[in-house]
């Protein structure tokens, strides 16, 4: 952690690509279909003439204002602009129609500032102890972890708890069209080539979120959000008074985000949703989350951002990314000839690394005036653009998107057919958000139980695989707790109101 | 709510549950093909609880009476054109390249999305600002991130 490496971050070149990178991250993530993986996987030959410690500032501020940008579609257009976004629509896009987007965008500003930075701390600080907690995770831990992701479907669900588990079964079984995660069975494909690739999440999530948006907006003359009386000012100080007024929510979701950011394969739209489910299961009674709640916002865009730091710290510790982008910032990085290892944070070795670190957290502060700034327009831009200038760009960006993933028309058919699809059941209570948690959490779980269930079965052990460890029993138990949180609470307000 | 569109709605939820029950069966069906147990455990636990959930959810629907607003008020043939004319982008895209197929769905919508009378006026400053757009997003998506457009 030597001064020097502090003082490498604040050249000017790496304060400008610092700058410049997030301000590309933010507007790349901000435009749905266009991910965090993509915006850094692009860039990253630009790095390739750079020195190491500069490519890796700029990758990390790329990436970094990429997770916060995917929150501008989530809150504007109910479309996540990223998949780490998708908790944020659920209170993001009820605040911009009741006419707080503006208060919305700017809390997730400052939500995300503060869980990037408590990632890059943690990184700084804990990288080589909080490792160890990836090497602790096993199949039956993801197993679990998805488990209680699913578990937020009862908490999206109230007042149609059957409904939301239809949606998630639903998910779960799209999740598994085309070839099998461990064996190679081609499933569901009804002998059609296009579906062998399954369905994108991404695809999937602008179809369901942004498609039904579109087909609602078109039918009627009046505009999708209500404007706020004073749109000329972002409500800055109110947003920061918010972020500060819920200390604990931010702190646990960062800690979470940071933590699920350790564990490859699972990144921000996980963290995103366990962030969210126990900033509902923790909330007063007063707090609505699912209508506009500001907490809901807080706890995702810490959480999601928070993966950020935590994601490198298996990624430069161990060698094992701990999100899809550390993958690529991985591959830069051994092709600047920088080796992964614990090595890489002791002296003589750490420079470059804590540089990264440095430049990281530097990135992160900039985020807060480039990404208010840029919110603001987004802002703007959308309450005041005619409807009939609106939906024709949102729906060439969903075409164009959708196309971008995997270079295919099949996808961007899908898409489309889905999001009538998930119109359809929507407007008759089924939600597509416990569509979208089968369809995010069903490879993870799947992976996780069938390994789990083959270890098992190899040491005629099973209850002990899946219920046996520490690790497992603590996600089951929140699991539980999750899951008849909602009970709880209703009979306690039950009890409380004479 | 009315009651015809009580019952519309009621209808509605009724069809979505049973669709929902099919597929679930659907998925049964197909995992007795697999020829590895492991590819079969997943989808069929998830198979089961989608029928489970979904017939709950229909008899409940019965018994209480769906409460949902159902396809509610808007224009159907401003839906259909949206849609349509987003289908037909993705039929065209291989025949014609990504433009002029991006062109018809951007097209269609701004018809679906136009409730003001048209001018001229209006003809020049959508027309021009769609295709500054949709150039504006093609050299990006093309020239600057290298996808491969058709």
């Amino acid at each position: 952690m030597e001064a020097g490496s502090f003082l490498a971050a604040l050249t000017p070149l790496n304060l400008l690509l610092a700058l410049a990178g997030v301000a590309a991250g933010t507007l790349i993530g901000s435009i749905p279909g266009l991910t965090a993986t993509m915006a850094v996987a692009v860039l990253v030959p630009i790095t390739f003439t750079m020195e190491p410690a500069s490519a890796l500032i700029l990758l990390g501020a790329i990436y970094t204002g990429a997770i916060y940008g995917g929150a501008y579609a989530a809150i504007l257009l109910n479309t996540p602009g990223t998949p780490s976004a998708i908790a944020t629509t659920f209170d993001g896009y009820p605040m911009a129609q009741r006419g707080d987007g503006d208060l919305a965008v700017a809390l997730a500003c400052f939500a995300s500032v503060t869980g990037g930075l408590v990632g890059a701390l943690a990184l700084l600080f804990l990288a080589p102890p909080l490792s160890r907690v990836a090497l602790a995770f096993g199949p039956v831990e993801y197993f679990w972890l998805a488990i209680f992701g699913l578990s937020l479907i009862a908490a999206l669900s109230s007042g149609a708890l059957w409904k939301g588990l239809a949606g998630g079964a639903f998910g779960l079984i799209l999740s598994s069209v085309g070839v099998a995660e461990v064996s190679a069975d081609i499933r569901l494909t009804f002998g059609s080539q296009t579906m062998i690739g399954g369905f994108g999440v991404v695809g999937a999530l602008i179809g369901l979120y942004c498609v039904p948006v579109l087909i609602d907006l078109v039918a009627v003359p009046e505009r999708h959000l209500k404007i706020a009386d004073e749109i000329d000012t972002m409500p800055i100080g109110r947003a920061a008074r918010l972020v500060l007024g819920s200390k604990v929510n931010v702190l646990r979701s960062s800690v979470i985000g940071t933590l699920v950011g350790i564990l490859p394969g699972a990144g921000g739209s996980v963290a995103g949703l366990v962030a969210y489910s126990e900033a509902k299961r923790n909330a007063g009674p007063e707090q609505r989350f699912g209508q506009g709640e500001p907490d809901g916002i807080i706890a995702t865009e810490s959480a999601n951002n928070a993966t950020v730091g935590g994601g490198f710290i298996p990624t430069l510790v161990l060698g094992i990314p701990g999100t899809p982008p550390d993958a690529v910032i991985l591959g830069a990085l051994l092709v600047q000839g920088v080796r992964t290892g614990p090595a890489l944070f002791e002296s003589g070795g750490g420079s470059i690394a804590y540089t990264f670190i440095y430049g990281l957290l530097i990135a992160t502060v900039l985020m807060l005036p480039v990404g208010l700034l840029i919110g603001r327009y987004a802002y703007r831009s959308i309450v005041t653009i005619p409807k009939a200038m609106l939906v024709p760009g949102v729906a060439f960006m969903t075409v164009i998107g959708t196309f971008a993933i995997h270079n295919s028309v099949s996808d961007v058919t899908l898409m489309i057919l889905l999001g009538v699809f998930g119109w359809v059941v929507g407007r008759f209570g089924f939600s597509a958000s416990p569509i979208v948690l089968g369809l995010i959490l069903g490879p993870i779980a799947e992976q996780g139980f069938v390994q789990g269930w083959i270890i098992g079965s190899a040491m005629e052990d099973l209850p002990g695989m899946f219920f046996g460890r520490p690790l497992s029993l603590a996600i089951i138990a929140f699991t539980l707790m999750s899951l008849c949180w909602p009970m709880v609470a209703a009979r306690r307000q039950a009890r409380a109101t004479p | 709510m009315s009651d015809a569109a009580r019952a519309g709605s009621s209808t509605g939820t009724l069809l979505v549950s049973l669709f929902f029950i099919v597929a679930g069966i659907v998925t049964l069906y197909d995992t007795t093909t697999y020829t590895d147990v492991d590819s079969k455990v997943f989808p069929r636990a998830a198979a089961i609880l989608l029928i489970l959930a979904a017939t709950i959810s229909l008899v409940t629907d019965l018994v209480r009476g769906a409460r949902e607003s159902g396809f509610g008020n808007g224009d159907w043939w401003r839906r259909l054109l949206l849609v349509g004319a987003m289908l037909a982008c993705c039929l065209a895209m291989p025949l014609t390249g990504f433009l002029p197929a991006a062109a018809i769905a951007f097209l269609g919508a701004l018809v679906a999305a136009m409730h003001q009378r048209w001018t001229a006026r209006h003809v020049l400053i959508y027309g021009v600002s769609g295709a500054v757009l949709m150039g504006g997003f093609y050299a990006l998506f093309r020239y600057g991130l290298n996808v491969p457009l058709p």
